[in-house]
């Protein structure tokens, strides 16, 4: 049945992910890996959904959280081992680490550690794929807190002012490393979309991969059709801190009950057949990759001063 | 050798629309490029040129249209954004510094961002604070840009194709206003000749001091020379046109000669180009010094508006030339005739109104 073998590639991904991020809190604490890692378990859904949905020649830019969007994206797993291990063979040669992922050849275009400023990059790259007339699709992702910055409100503008083939993939998890969104937001985010002219549409499960597939998929149409700029919003929960290796439900400032209420729906934990189906495979591929990081040399001298100007 | 006079103001223009012309994927986008005025004439009729999707207006969104910049040109495009003003490049100071000059080597070279970014250094008559900055030390100190400052019509005519069509970094230029209408020899044969044309220029053969200037002071640093080999005093003057990879061996090979360093920059000392060369020299040749350097720039304090002051902010050519033969004298009355004293912008300022 061609919808469960959507279903299936969709959840492989989604699983792979969580098998990655769960690798490297198993990996952290013996220092392989040298590089602040913000893990996206609980958050694998949106990346998963919104890329599948996407072409491979379509692009996306990322956060300083995008092993789930490298991934989902189709970037190699030895890959984005070697580059979090710190090794040469990494994807970039050691030098961008877990915050910097990209694989151009997949059409992931890089990742920015500085909230919002990836925003402008899907814009002008959208109004590259304009000017050229192809119907390539551009997608920057962003969390709540980016919409508070300067540059996403000049990027929606500009956006919607050209009419750009741009699509705004917002991961609502509620907070800005531990603010909440009560603390940071007296606007309401759809109502600003809307003042921009910007269409909106927000999805309440984010464990739901299927559904944010589907709510991509209409929205690429249309950009491909000249709808101009189109705004998603996924309500997600992450499951470990903010960075780092740990949950710190301890920490007070949010509830673990209520993530383990939001959890219950989460098809990685409930789906255990296909879990079982999957499981051995990606172990694999796993083990392979970290297996490919280890063995892999340090970069050195010859590499400092390249492709600096 | 045949010359041509071209002012600053239209080898700009020459070479915006031959950035254009030559590439349909080059746009322009800026405050105003497609107004009546054009980025003081740079810009004029070729939006309507080129049409309105590659000449654009802006939204006044600095930050944005840096980031849209990498975007785009990640996707292809060769993006030439103008401020008219340096200062309101500020704005962008994010983009340029943590995204455009780290996209290459962030990455791990998978990315190449090729861009022209022109800043305006408005420098003319009562600009104030925030229209006068001379911002060249700020983003030379950044690896990953590079950062010019053409003094004359052929540092432009060679510069900007260069940097359009073959360089494959981003390049920020600060042009100076009051160069925009003067009247400058270009012998394009020489520049099509240039093996680097974003290195320093040689510009004037001479003994008794090393002078290393940038933008309009590489003007005063020839007037300055002219004056001074009445005198008998012979300078060798050397434009450095390019602030992030001065010619060291230029510079040393000269200072090694004169024995003596004298650097003029538009812009304030500290921690900036001046302090740059005085490095390199001291690391590279030290003891082939035999005076104590000396710095021109502005004064350590914000640009003031009312013209008294800043006749005083500026070093003129009768400090210039004063600095220079107290240097080559080691004496400080030395006794040579120096020029009147009288501000640069009134030898320079061939505009009237508010720009």
């Amino acid at each position: 049945m061609p919808s469960q073998d959507l279903y299936t590639r969709l959840f492989h991904d989604a699983l792979t992910i969580r098998r990655v991020e769960e690798r490297i809190i198993e990996l952290y604490p013996f220092d392989k890996i040298q590089s602040p890692v913000h893990l996206s378990i609980g958050q694998e859904a949106v990346a998963v959904g919104v890329c599948h949905a996407l072409r491979q020649e379509d692009w996306v830019f990322g956060t300083y959280r995008s092993h789930a969007v490298y991934i989902a994206k189709g970037g190699d797993l030895a890959l984005m081992f070697a580059e979090l291990y710190g090794k040469v063979t990494g994807v970039s040669e050691g030098k961008a680490g877990s915050m910097h992922l990209a694989a151009p050849e997949v059409g992931m275009m890089g990742s920015s550690a500085v909230v919002a400023s990836s925003i402008p990059h899907a814009v002008g790259a959208a109004f590259a794929a304009k000017h050229r007339q192809s119907d390539q699709v551009n997608v920057a992702f962003f969390g709540d807190g980016a919409l508070e910055e300067g540059v996403a409100h000049e990027s929606l503008n500009f956006a919607s002012l050209h009419n750009l083939p741009l699509i705004l993939v917002c991961e609502d998890n509620g907070f800005a490393a531990h603010s909440p969104i009560e603390s940071r937001q007296k606007f309401n985010r759809l109502e600003l979309l809307d003042t921009y002219k910007i269409p909106t549409q927000r999805l309440e499960d984010g464990l739901d991969f299927m559904k944010i597939y589907e709510a991509m998929s209409e929205l690429t149409a249309k950009v491909r059709g000249g709808g101009g700029p189109q705004y998603l919003e996924i309500k997600t929960m992450r499951a470990r801190e903010h960075v780092g290796p740990g949950d710190d439900f301890e920490a007070g400032y949010r509830s673990r009950e209520e993530f383990e209420k939001w959890s219950i729906n989460d098809p990685l934990i409930r789906d255990t057949e296909t879990v079982a189906l999957l499981e051995a495979e990606i172990s694999q591929a796993i083990d392979a990759a970290v297996d490919f990081a280890e063995k892999s040399e340090w970069p050195g001298q010859a590499i400092l001063l390249t492709d600096v100007v | 050798m045949t010359t041509e006079i071209v002012k600053y103001r239209e080898a700009l223009f020459e070479c915006m629309d031959g950035a254009m012309a030559g590439n349909d994927d080059a746009f322009i986008i800026g405050q105003g490029v497609d107004d009546h005025k054009g980025i003081f004439g740079t810009t004029l009729g070729l939006a309507e040129k080129y049409g309105g999707g590659r000449v654009l207006d802006t939204p006044l969104a600095e930050e944005a249209v840096t980031g849209i910049s990498v975007g785009a040109a990640l996707n292809g495009m060769y993006p030439i954004m103008t401020h008219i003003r340096a200062d309101f490049m500020l704005l962008a100071t994010n983009q340029i510094i943590n995204l455009v000059a780290k996209y290459r080597y962030m990455f791990g070279g998978l990315f190449k961002v090729p861009m022209l970014i022109r800043a305006v250094v408005g420098r003319s008559w009562g600009q104030g604070a925030q229209h006068t900055q001379s911002l060249q030390s700020l983003f030379a100190h950044i690896p990953g840009l590079t950062v010019i400052m053409p003094s004359d019509s052929s540092a432009i005519l060679g510069a900007y194709p260069y940097a359009t069509n073959e360089f494959a970094g981003p390049v920020i230029s600060f042009e100076h206003r009051l160069l925009y209408e003067l009247d400058f020899k270009v012998d394009r044969e020489q520049i099509s000749k240039a093996e680097n044309p974003l290195g320093s220029r040689h510009l004037r053969r001479g003994d008794d001091i090393t002078v290393v200037a940038t933008s309009i002071m590489v003007l005063e640093a020839e007037r300055a020379a002219d004056h001074l080999a009445t005198a008998g005093i012979k300078c060798d003057v050397i434009d450095l046109n390019c602030a992030t990879s001065p010619d060291s061996e230029m510079i040393i090979d000269s200072v090694l000669r004169t024995g003596r360093l004298l650097i003029a920059d538009t812009s304030w000392q500290a921690y900036g180009v001046a302090a740059e060369i005085c490095r390199l020299v001291c690391e590279t040749a030290p003891s082939a010094l035999q005076a104590p350097v000396v710095t021109l720039g502005m004064a350590p304090a914000p640009c003031p508006t009312a013209k008294t002051l800043e006749d005083l902010y500026y070093p003129d050519l009768h400090d210039l030339c004063d600095a220079i033969c107290k240097t080559v004298t080691g004496a400080e009355l030395h006794g040579i005739d120096l020029p009147e004293k009288k501000p640069m912008t009134d030898t320079y300022k061939h505009f009237r109104g508010p720009f």
